[in-house]
């Protein structure tokens, strides 16, 4: 069975000035999929990433979500639905207490006054409940959120994603500001919900270590252009090779 | 009891920011609201108010009256301020504790100087100038000691805070080398210090600019003066010609303070 | 880099020019005589002045006559409810204007809403800040009372008129030094501008917005005695009253319940400040 393309890229380019961000990048994503972004600082990772969650316009080329032009997603709302975002320093508001900020997510669905309400009675408390006993910190409910620790606001952003039940995530460097096995953690139960949640991952990330261990699909980018685009079984170490170290063959 | 107490630890500043707010409401409780809080002509001074601020009286001997004034009161805030950085100066540095020797003495010295600046601070420089006035009479100097009194308060205490915010290791290295605690306050703290203080006695000089504004109340000439004289007289033209001099020379001090303390902090 | 040194130097020659200029003025036009001060005559007066203040060798200080005691305890919490008032007067103001008065909100990185008069609001808003702020409370005060009754209401007002641009000034800048990044992630989550408000803006700068009211609040404090002079009540009103009667020991009795109402104000503010940090 031929799962659909929730994601394509047709000839996108993108420069900053004369720096040339990335130039002409086609290929697609299929509903599912979990698929890594690897390569060099500088390759391009976040400048893709940023225009996949259309908060950036490519200068050239088209993006379809969902098989519908970027474009056409005019209120947050309507893409809140389809993308949510992950992001390496969390991003969460750290004066407000935890279930606040898991219940953000719900934000596109709300109106200005249920928000309002929430804030001094918690609306949907149970399913902030729920999300943040998947992540497994069911008690800092009531926290400050400024007061955990690096690895509890990750899931504290995972809970809001949760919420926000998105069909596509995309995660900016998810792990880059832990220690690796929190790192670990984090990535896996990452995986963990987006498979239960039949979601589609796309992560951008240092380390390809991780990228083998827990992704399906590695895009490998250097300098604006894709290097390989294989599933993880046919990554060979010379694919990775040319990836890091092309400076030196030359 | 656990989710109470956290409850209450979540909602203690939102309970507070609503007590705030309740005092607020209960303090408008004690005006007695209605038409006759306001002047019977009180409509009528508003319009005529609003109509003078856009037709400020221009006439030569108004402006003239208005540069001079300009320049009194700019005067007075300068050698207001000398006298209070001095003052900050020499009371800061004791403030800060840094050049007395043992324990007690560091100690006394601390609290004794931290209570004259705070003593100094308390009472508005207006009512400084209204006690000098009554004790030696009017002379330019009731005024300058006025506004250096607050002022080096003010000053005083930032300075013994800048000083004893300095980087300590700097010091230590002096200290190690055999320096006094006098050569380790002129060729440590004060150096390092030097910068953050320019810039906060600059940030002041804004400040006292408008004191020196109102230190007409006590006889002395000058912008606050002039405003003064016109509203007596209902000269609400000639009000705003002076008000507009008095916010020209604010902002234009504010403006130069700013541009000086962003090149002196970088 | 070659102008940025010539700058404060040029700035420093400014400042030592304008010292020498303003004290020669001083001394030579406005005949400020420094040893003058220490002639016997103003010796003696200042000595008799403190010995009036103290009220050594009256029979009656205001000291010790309760109603004396009485009336000024009276005046200090009037001057309180009036200090309370103005903070509140100039802090609303704030609040309503200070979110289009932040740089990053007139260029909608803030709010993600772009509209063309964002920039026109920006630049009225900062002009009303600059301008409440530079004319100090008691020119505004003298203002005010030809329109109001003397009460404590006219002297909040002029309070809150100068106070208004300061916080106004300070909060914008708190808006202006927001971390973006939470908002930017609020947004993509498919919060609306005033969802994105309410949800980050908001809790990210409230205990800032705390602290500036209540630093502000210490200040007026100082200052409601200044603005009882021209007639808005409290303290000041009748300080102004006890001088011209050369009731000197009163005097001093209202000075006292003033220093002690500071001091109260200070311990009082900093307890709260520390709970919203």
């Amino acid at each position: 069975m031929q799962a659909k393309k929730i994601l394509e890229l047709r000839e996108i380019s993108k420069n900053f000035g004369k720096m040339s961000a990335l130039s002409s990048l086609s290929f697609s994503i299929k509903k599912g999929e979990t698929v890594a972004l690897v390569g060099p600082s500088g390759a391009g990772k976040t400048t893709l990433l940023n225009i996949l969650a259309n908060t950036v316009k490519p200068d050239k080329g088209s993006l379809l979500i969902d098989g519908i032009p970027s474009y056409k997603y005019t209120t947050g709302k309507q893409l809140s639905r389809k993308i949510g975002i992950i992001r390496q320093q969390f991003d969460l508001v750290g004066q407000l207490p935890v279930i606040h900020n898991v219940l953000a997510g719900r934000l596109g669905e709300w109106g200005f006054f249920k928000s309002l309400l929430s804030l001094i009675l918690p609306q949907d408390k149970e399913l902030a409940i729920k999300s943040l006993d998947r992540v497994g910190i069911p008690n800092k409910i009531y926290e400050k959120t400024s007061n955990l620790s690096g690895g509890e606001q990750q899931r504290v952003a995972l809970a809001r994603l949760l919420v926000q039940n998105p069909e596509i995530i995309l995660a900016d460097e998810p792990v880059s500001s832990l220690d690796p096995s929190r790192a670990e953690d984090i990535l896996s139960m990452l995986i963990k919900l987006v498979k239960e949640e039949n979601q589609t991952l796309i992560a951008s990330l240092h380390s390809v270590e991780y990228a083998k261990r827990f992704f399906t699909r590695i895009i490998g980018l250097r300098e604006g252009k894709i290097c390989f685009d294989l599933p993880v079984e046919k990554i060979t170490d010379a694919d990775l090779f040319t990836l890091y170290n092309l400076e030196e063959l030359k | 009891m656990r989710d109470l107490r956290h409850s209450i630890d979540l909602h203690k500043r939102t309970f507070l920011t609503l007590g705030l707010i309740l005092v607020f409401f209960w303090s408008l409780l004690s005006v007695e609201w209605g038409t006759n809080l306001f002047h019977s002509g009180g409509g009528v001074t508003i319009l005529q108010i609003a109509y003078g601020f856009f037709h400020p009286d221009l006439s030569p001997e108004i402006l003239n009256l208005a540069i001079t004034s300009s320049w009194t009161t700019l005067t007075y805030a300068v050698a207001g301020m000398t006298i209070a950085i001095l003052i900050a100066f020499v009371f800061g540095i004791m403030a800060s504790g840094v050049i007395s020797a043992g324990k007690m003495t560091t100690l006394f010295s601390m609290s004794f100087f931290r209570g004259l600046l705070g003593f100094m601070r308390a009472i508005h420089e207006l009512i400084w100038a209204w006690l000098f006035v009554a004790a030696i009479g009017l002379s330019p100097f009731a005024a300058i000691l006025a506004l250096a009194i607050p002022y080096g308060g003010t000053l005083g205490r930032i300075f013994a805070d800048i000083i004893n915010d300095v980087p300590k290791e700097p010091i230590e290295a002096l200290k190690s080398s055999g320096a006094s605690k006098l050569q380790a306050l002129f060729y440590g703290y004060l150096p390092l210090a030097m910068g953050d203080m320019i810039s906060y006695a600059m940030y002041r000089f804004e400040c006292a600019i408008r004191s020196s504004a109102i230190m007409s109340f006590v006889g002395l000439g000058g912008l606050g003066y002039q405003i003064h004289l016109s509203l007596a007289d209902l000269e609400y033209d000639e009000v705003w010609t002076f008000m507009f001099f008095l916010i020209g020379l604010v902002v234009i001090i504010d403006l130069w303070s700013n541009l000086l303390r962003k090149r002196l902090v970088e | 880099m070659k102008w940025k040194f010539d700058f404060i130097r040029f700035s420093f020659l400014m400042i030592f020019i304008l010292i020498i200029a303003s004290w020669m003025f001083i001394i030579n036009v406005e005949k400020a005589d420094f040893f003058n001060l220490f002639s016997n005559k103003n010796i003696f007066h200042a000595k008799k002045f403190l010995r009036d203040l103290t009220g050594i060798g009256n029979k009656n200080p205001a000291f010790k006559d309760v109603e004396a005691w009485k009336n000024a305890l009276q005046l200090t919490y009037k001057t309180l409810v009036m200090s309370i008032m103005a903070i509140g007067f100039a802090a609303i103001g704030m609040i309503i204007t200070v979110i289009p008065a932040a740089r990053n909100a007139a260029d909608s990185t803030l709010t993600m809403s772009n509209k063309w008069y964002n920039w026109i609001l920006f630049g009225v808003i900062r002009c009303l800040y600059i301008f409440s702020r530079a004319v100090p409370e008691l020119i505004w005060a003298m203002i005010i009372v030809f329109i109001f009754k003397p009460g404590i209401l006219p002297g909040a007002i002029a309070l809150a008129l100068h106070n208004f641009g300061i916080l106004g000034k300070l909060c914008a800048e708190v808006v202006e030094d927001l971390d973006l990044k939470p908002i930017r992630n609020l947004s993509s989550s498919g919060a609306s501008t005033g969802q994105i408000l309410i949800y980050g803006v908001l809790p990210m700068v409230t205990p800032k917005f705390i602290t500036f009211i209540l630093y502000r609040w210490e200040v007026i404090i100082r200052t409601t005695i200044v603005v009882g002079f021209v007639g808005a009540g409290g303290l000041g009103q009748q300080f102004k009253l006890s001088m011209s009667w050369f009731h000197y020991t009163e005097v001093a009795l209202l000075l006292i319940c003033y220093i002690l109402l500071v001091i109260l104000a200070d311990l009082l503010s900093e307890g709260l400040r520390r709970v919203f940090q």
